[in-house]
């Protein structure tokens, strides 16, 4: 569980940009770290390839902040 | 091919057609990694429909019911469309979930679209079914999750009965660019007439039809969208070609996904909007390329928005060595109100331009591009105002007719007479003929006028393009306001890099100096956003009436 959360937070760090320390779980993925629509598809991208996963796009759809992508990989890591 | 069989005279002969003189060809879907599915034969894929239809039958479905189909592009997908239209239902495709947080967006907009047209039924993957029903949305109570579906058992008719070719056969949302979006009906005939002389068109510089010479068409073009739908699927059903199809997610995330399917489609016929060409030179390094091989991607069409000469240019000199022929390349001109192609550039030379003629070139237009000749059994014809016929070289109103017209929009009797008039339709483009070839210059609905002149958002848009370097990703908005004394005013918003920094305050004054030389044009303001600010349409097209009242409401989120 803990290993989940530290790939995801990687993942979250190289797509935006930010260090992991400064991603919090209440943060808007496109208001607080500048995740827009070119960035999520990155983003998504990078989750599926380092969890060896499909995302749905409904899951994707209902992603809006931090907390909901690792509760995500959480759910199936 | 042995002989090509007759024309279908509607949607159900078209798959029995190709069922049976196409029984080798098919569908290839692709995962979001760029895997490519064994093909599904058409005889394998009109079975999965015959079923689908039959569930549509036993749930009581009724000829004319309005059927939402909102999934993404896979099989269920084809199974439920086409299953609603052989039911007797109208079809109507919707853009499922994909980006982050665009839920909230999506529903929003089924529960619009199913007040709207008064659905019968929506089909949705079990995950959109459950959003919907945990947050007691209306549109849930006739909404199908498809892991149900096949539990429903199907009723078989006898024999499909085959519809009128002038009957409905399905409903197109249209992209919504401008004004809001409106259901458009279109009938049997206009969709075989439309593909069929598609299938002609592209066919021209190689001397034969495309169905003679092309053995597949690949797309990753949304299904929602008239060019994924009927350029894509009904294309290659109608014409015999085996169809590769990746989803938009697939290559947006991926890009080389479609270069790699057109490496291994064999003769091939491949269309996009112009960002999709875009996107490949600006995501795909070198290195990612290795293994392309373009060499048999015989047509590749730019269409759905603008067609930019430095995007044609650059693609053709980046991947040429890759096998891209730079002739390949060829513009369209098409929408949803006449079911989707009107021309295609049929010279086989490559991108040609001719300079504005006096009109647009008031407006700072330069070069515009040739979008080509109707396709058979299609008219165009540029007008004035009071829709008399204008000289060639005179900019007007472009207006169409033809086999390939749509019927009208569903249930909005006014905004169809507005736009269809004695057999013409009043596309709301703007452009003039050259040698019986179409070149567009800009749409009536968006063009600003300031002091008088007819001033096109495009031409705004590519000079500040061409100053900042958007074009592709990034999106240039320019539209006008009022202003106290002088009537209009013309506004530019600029998408902008997080790290562009001190570089805006030179980039503002750049633009606003090309502008000024090159249209004698003020602008009244100029704002920098961020990516991804700039509302568009699911086609990429700016949303340029969107973008105006979200800056007359101060909510555009101005940087630098």
């Amino acid at each position: 569980m803990m290993k989940t959360a530290e790939t995801a937070l990687n993942v979250l760090a190289q797509v935006s940009g930010k260090t992991v320390p400064d991603i919090l779980p209440e943060m808007h993925l496109a208001r607080d770290l500048g995740i827009d629509s070119p960035k999520s598809l990155e983003l998504l991208m990078e989750l599926e390839d380092a969890f060896e996963i499909e995302i749905e796009d409904v899951d994707a759809a209902s992603m809006e902040t931090v907390g909901d992508v690792l509760a995500y990989v959480g759910q199936i890591g | 091919m042995s002989s090509f069989p007759p024309p279908p005279t509607n949607l159900i002969a078209a798959w029995e057609r190709a069922a049976k003189h196409f029984p080798q060809r098919g569908i290839l879907f692709c995962d979001r990694r760029g895997r490519l599915a064994p093909r599904v034969r058409y005889p394998e894929l009109l079975e999965g429909i015959r079923r689908s239809a039959g569930r549509f039958l036993a749930l009581e479905t009724r000829p004319g019911d309005r059927v939402m189909i909102c999934l993404p592009s896979g099989p269920e997908f084809i199974e439920c469309w086409f299953g609603a239209l052989f039911a007797g239902a109208l079809p109507v495709a919707l853009a499922p979930p994909q980006s982050l947080g665009s839920s909230r967006a999506v529903v929003d907009r089924l529960e619009g679209t199913y007040e709207k047209l008064g659905a019968r039924w929506l089909l949705c993957r079990p995950s959109l079914k459950a959003v919907l029903e945990s947050e007691g949305r209306r549109v849930d109570r006739v909404a199908l999750s498809v892991d149900g579906w096949d539990a429903v058992e199907a009723r078989r008719p006898d024999r499909w009965p085959p519809p009128d070719p002038e009957e409905t056969a399905f409903l197109q949302m249209t992209s919504g660019s401008t004004g809001s979006e409106r259901a458009v009906m279109i009938p049997h005939r206009a969709v075989v007439a439309n593909t069929l002389g598609s299938g002609e068109a592209i066919g021209r510089p190689h001397g034969a039809p495309a169905w003679e010479w092309a053995r597949s068409l690949v797309s990753w073009l949304p299904l929602h969208h008239d060019m994924g739908l009927v350029g894509g699927i009904i294309f290659s059903l109608v014409n015999g070609l085996d169809l590769l199809l990746a989803s938009p997610r697939a290559f947006l995330t991926r890009p080389r996904v479609w270069l790699d399917l057109l490496s291994e489609a064999g003769p091939s016929i491949s269309p996009a909007p112009n960002f999709g060409y875009q996107l490949c030179l600006e995501r795909l390094t070198d290195a990612d390329l290795e293994g392309v091989d373009l060499s048999s991607w015989r047509t590749a069409l730019f269409g759905a928005e603008m067609v930019r000469p430095e995007t044609v240019g650059d693609f053709s000199a980046r991947f040429e060595h890759l096998g891209f022929d730079p002739l390949a390349a060829r513009p369209c001109y098409g929408m949803a109100e006449t079911t989707l192609a009107i021309s295609f550039d049929c010279a086989g030379k490559g991108l040609r331009t001719l300079p504005a003629p006096a009109a647009a070139a008031d407006a700072g237009f330069e070069d515009v591009p040739c979008n080509g000749v109707p396709i058979p059994g299609t008219r165009i014809r540029v007008a004035a105002p009071d829709g008399s016929e204008l000289p060639e070289g005179r900019v007007g109103h472009v207006l169409v007719s033809g086999s390939s017209l749509f019927q009208g929009y569903f249930r909005d009797e006014e905004a169809t007479r507005e736009c269809l008039r004695n057999g013409w339709l009043w596309t709301g483009d703007l452009g003039f003929m050259s040698d019986g070839e179409i070149y567009l210059t800009g749409r009536t609905k968006d063009i600003l006028i300031i002091r008088g002149q007819n001033v096109m958002p495009h031409d705004l848009e590519w000079i500040a393009e061409g100053v900042s370097g958007a074009g592709g990703s990034l999106r240039v908005g320019a539209f006008s306001v009022p202003h106290r004394s002088e009537g209009e005013q013309a506004v530019l918003v600029v998408e902008v890099h997080r790290d562009s920094g001190d570089a805006l305050v030179s980039l503002d004054q750049e633009i606003r100096a090309r502008i000024g030389r090159r249209m004698a044009l003020v602008l009244a303001d100029l704002v920098f956003v961020r990516r991804g600010r700039i509302p568009k349409t699911s086609s990429g097209k700016v949303r340029r009436r969107e973008l105006r009242a979200r800056y007359l409401d101060n909510k555009l989120g101005r940087v630098g």
